[in-house]
């Protein structure tokens, strides 16, 4: 199973960059897409997955990544400008960090939500201060760096959730999932692990949200810190299956695909289809999607 | 004499509005078993969370090998060597046995060389080798207190802070915890436990306080409180 996603990740990789040269726009959109959710998704499990504290306001962290991005493209060059949309994120998550992750449980998951929402009112009413209702963004690279770039995240974000499950940091992350007081008796720096975590899932996002943003061309609070944004991380993340980190690749791959599927012909239904399978999801097929690739495979 | 270890001193913790601990004082020897006996809610347990930096407290001072340990974080106090097994074992249920006791080892002193401490657990409990494999919450009470146990002692303590440890288990399960305490009390480490189980804890103690509503009532070697006259008829029914 190792090596077989091993190979199904390099597949994935290498197809991505790939598809590019092919300039074919549609194929070019669906992969920008999909290595977008990937990157997301993937990035959320790396505190969510691991200790189960399930933040629902990661919005928060895409839309301050497409801020910052947006108000230093043509100021600074482009590459600096997506890198300190993921600095922003980062720090702005420890900032936040030490006390948020005080609260455990639903408490959390609720103020993850307040807390997107508060940014996102707050830099609605930064831009009408402004004057602004919505920018305008010139000088973006061309739709294949854009590609690129947004690949290289989805990589960057699967790498960098193997290597925290896959460390020292990942085991102290599970046994504050299982049991927070008996970590904390047996040695693990609870809250230093913690907010590390929460930081890690939280800058690749930022970077994300640039790249979404510069691709519209066009920037919107509303848009950049949408709650549907936090949702779709959320469901594609649990109906992948939260224990691999094979589960937010195929949650992202399933959803992207399926929502191609659905918008050409009933883009009404895209929503109610979401929840439905979500419902069905944590009621039928605990491990998501990745569990039944293990069960189809023979395993586990 | 052996050297103290441990002293405790004016210790007072509360939650919240309600104050548990009132002026709180004692000593624990190294290489002795030290026995906290008392009713529920008398202030053992909280006595042992403050220890361990799950609480913080409002005064007092708590010397730890000749060094104040208050403002510690945990993780900093297991890395210094005082570990505690906490009530209720707390092992981590979705894990397997060996992956609790490797997180056991997770402190920086502890990591290099845990391999040897896990083969050194699993000589003292062999049933735990023989489980290895297995989630920890599938296990029975004495086996769950059994990994507990051999969890702290991945940490390497020197000051092995054991509350109830006897707590839910059968009584030949308690026979055996109080067994492996002597044990490991004849092997060096030294020990401070807190039980409601007061004619055992007190037969093994090399001395014993005990506690009535946040205070130190009694104390004295393990023989002097099993005689004495308010335990005898407050906690051995005599």
């Amino acid at each position: 199973m190792k090596a077989l996603d091993i190979i199904f990740g390099l597949a994935l990789a290498i197809g991505g960059l790939l598809v590019p040269l092919s300039g074919d726009a549609y194929l070019m959109g669906l992969v920008f897409q999909l290595a977008m959710w990937i990157a997301l998704a993937q990035s959320w499990s790396m505190l969510s997955s691991t200790t189960g504290y399930l933040s629902l306001g990661h919005a928060v962290f895409y839309g301050i990544g497409a801020y910052v991005c947006v108000l230093l493209t043509g100021v600074v060059p482009f590459g600096v400008a997506l890198a300190a949309g993921a600095a922003a994120s980062a720090v702005f998550a420890g900032l936040i960090g030490l006390p948020v992750l005080r609260v455990q449980g639903p408490y959390f998951v609720i103020l993850t939500y307040g807390l997107a929402e508060l940014v996102r009112n707050v830099v609605m009413r930064i831009e009408s201060a402004l004057g602004s209702f919505g920018r305008m963004i010139f000088m973006v690279p061309s739709f294949e760096v854009l590609v690129w770039c947004m690949v290289a995240l989805g990589i960057l974000a699967t790498l960098g959730a193997a290597a925290v499950r896959h460390s020292a940091l990942g085991a102290g992350l599970a046994a504050i999932r299982e049991n927070e007081v008996a970590a904390e008796t047996v040695g693990v720096p609870v809250a230093r692990l913690k907010l590390l975590a929460f930081v890690a899932s939280a800058t690749i996002p930022g970077a994300v949200g640039g790249l979404a943003l510069l691709r519209t061309g066009y920037f919107e609070p509303a848009q950049a810190f949408d709650p549907v944004i936090s949702f779709t991380i959320v469901t594609m993340a649990l109906v992948g299956g939260t224990e691999t980190v094979r589960g937010p690749v195929l949650g992202a791959l399933g959803f992207t695909l399926l929502s191609e599927a659905l918008w050409s012909s009933l883009p009404q239904l895209y929503m109610i289809v979401l929840g439905l399978t979500l419902i069905a999801f944590i009621l039928f097929v605990p491990r998501g999607l990745s569990g039944l690739a293990d069960r189809a495979l023979g395993r586990g | 004499m052996t050297d103290t270890l441990l002293t405790v001193h004016g210790l007072n913790t509360g939650y919240g509005a309600v104050q548990v601990l009132f002026d709180v004082a004692f000593g624990v020897r190294a290489g002795t078993v030290t026995t906290l006996v008392g009713a529920n809610g008398a202030g053992k347990s909280t006595i042992m969370k403050t220890l361990a930096g799950l609480v913080a407290p409002r005064a007092g001072s708590l010397l730890y090998d000749g060094r104040e340990i208050v403002g510690l974080a945990s993780h900093e106090r297991v890395d210094a060597g005082l570990c505690l097994i906490p009530e209720g074992r707390l092992v981590f249920p979705g894990m397997t046995v060996e992956q609790n006791l490797r997180l056991g080892a997770v402190s920086p002193k502890a990591r290099s060389g845990h391999e040897e401490m896990l083969a050194e657990v699993y000589r003292r409990f062999p049933r735990l080798q023989e489980r290895r494999r297995q989630l920890a919450g599938l296990m029975s009470g004495g086996e769950q207190q059994m990994l507990a146990l051999g969890r702290g002692l991945m940490a390497r303590p020197r000051l092995i802070l054991m509350d109830e440890p006897t707590l839910g288990l059968a009584p030949v399960m308690v026979k055996q915890v109080f067994e492996i305490i002597r044990e490991l009390r004849d092997a060096g480490f030294t020990i401070l436990l807190a039980e409601q189980n007061a004619r055992v804890a007190l037969e093994l103690a090399d001395h014993a306080y005990l506690l009535e509503n946040g205070r130190v009532g009694l104390s004295g070697t393990g023989q002097d409180l099993l005689e004495a006259p308010e335990v005898r008829r407050a906690y051995l029914g005599m």
